[in-house]
């Protein structure tokens, strides 16, 4: 018997830590993962933001927002707003379609 | 007391710091953040004696030396293509036209562009950076140090 990595694992996560969010008006559940990001100039190093969110596949496909729509969506949460430039599969235990995408966003003036 | 090498980086952070638009010019420091940019900084670089000036006696005769100090200039933007050539254009205008540059590298030294390098990524916007290469050429006079 397999275990259901979505009742056991991400709805539980997403409880706790997932916040409100609209992505081109719908309202989601995401987890916000901006994370602290350094890139090279030479010798010296630059650091900066990385804006990341995490959201769970069947609630997108709930809301029937499909992969052709990540693309450059308009994603508000915790007060800003950020365009999906790219996205990565998390895929899971239960197959990708049961798992996780994590947007990759850009500032929306950018 | 004259230190020539000292007096082209000096000059060259203060044009660096007339690059239109530019926000933060620093020296050798290699430690940024966005908020700074766009910025440029300037590190000293290497410096060699010119081939043909090393084997000679007195040891404190003048020789020819060519120093390459590097000079950065970064930005986050949405037209990040544009912008750093925008950059770099403007810096090589300042720096051949500059009549102190010039003076300070003699009737026998030079100032070339050598090249550029550029380098991408991803920020909030999209980032990137472009390296500036010159090479300075200027005669040093130990009896002047």
């Amino acid at each position: 018997m397999s275990l259901d990595y979505s009742a056991l694992l991400y709805d539980p996560v997403y409880a706790a830590i997932g916040v409100s969010a609209t992505m081109d008006g719908t309202a989601i559940t995401v987890i916000d993962d901006t994370r602290p990001k350094v890139l090279p100039a030479g010798t010296a190093d630059v650091r900066g933001t990385g804006p990341g969110a995490f959201a769970r596949i069947p609630e997108l496909e709930a809301n029937e927002i499909t992969r052709d729509d990540w693309q450059d969506a308009l994603l508000v949460f915790n007060g800003r707003s950020w365009l999906v430039r790219s996205y990565e599969m998390r895929g899971s235990p239960n197959g990708e379609d049961l798992g996780e995408v994590r947007f990759l966003l850009k500032a929306v003036d950018g | 007391m004259a230190d020539i090498r000292e007096d082209i980086l000096a000059r060259l952070v203060a044009l660096v710091t007339t690059v239109p638009n530019m926000r933060t010019v620093r020296r050798n420091d290699t430690d940024y953040f966005s908020a700074l940019m766009p910025a440029a900084f300037v590190l000293d670089g290497d410096e060699d004696v010119v081939a043909g000036n090393d084997g000679s006696r007195p040891s404190n005769r003048p020789m020819l030396v060519e120093m390459a100090p590097e000079i950065h200039i970064i930005e986050q933007s949405d037209a990040i293509g544009s912008d750093l050539t925008t950059f770099r254009r403007e810096l090589m205008k300042l720096v051949f036209a500059d009549a102190t540059l010039n003076s300070l590298t003699g009737s026998n030294g030079a100032i070339q562009y050598l090249g550029c390098d550029s380098s991408f990524g991803w920020l909030e916007k999209q980032y990137g950076g472009v390296q500036v290469r010159f090479r300075f050429k200027y005669p040093l006079i130990p009896n002047d140090l």
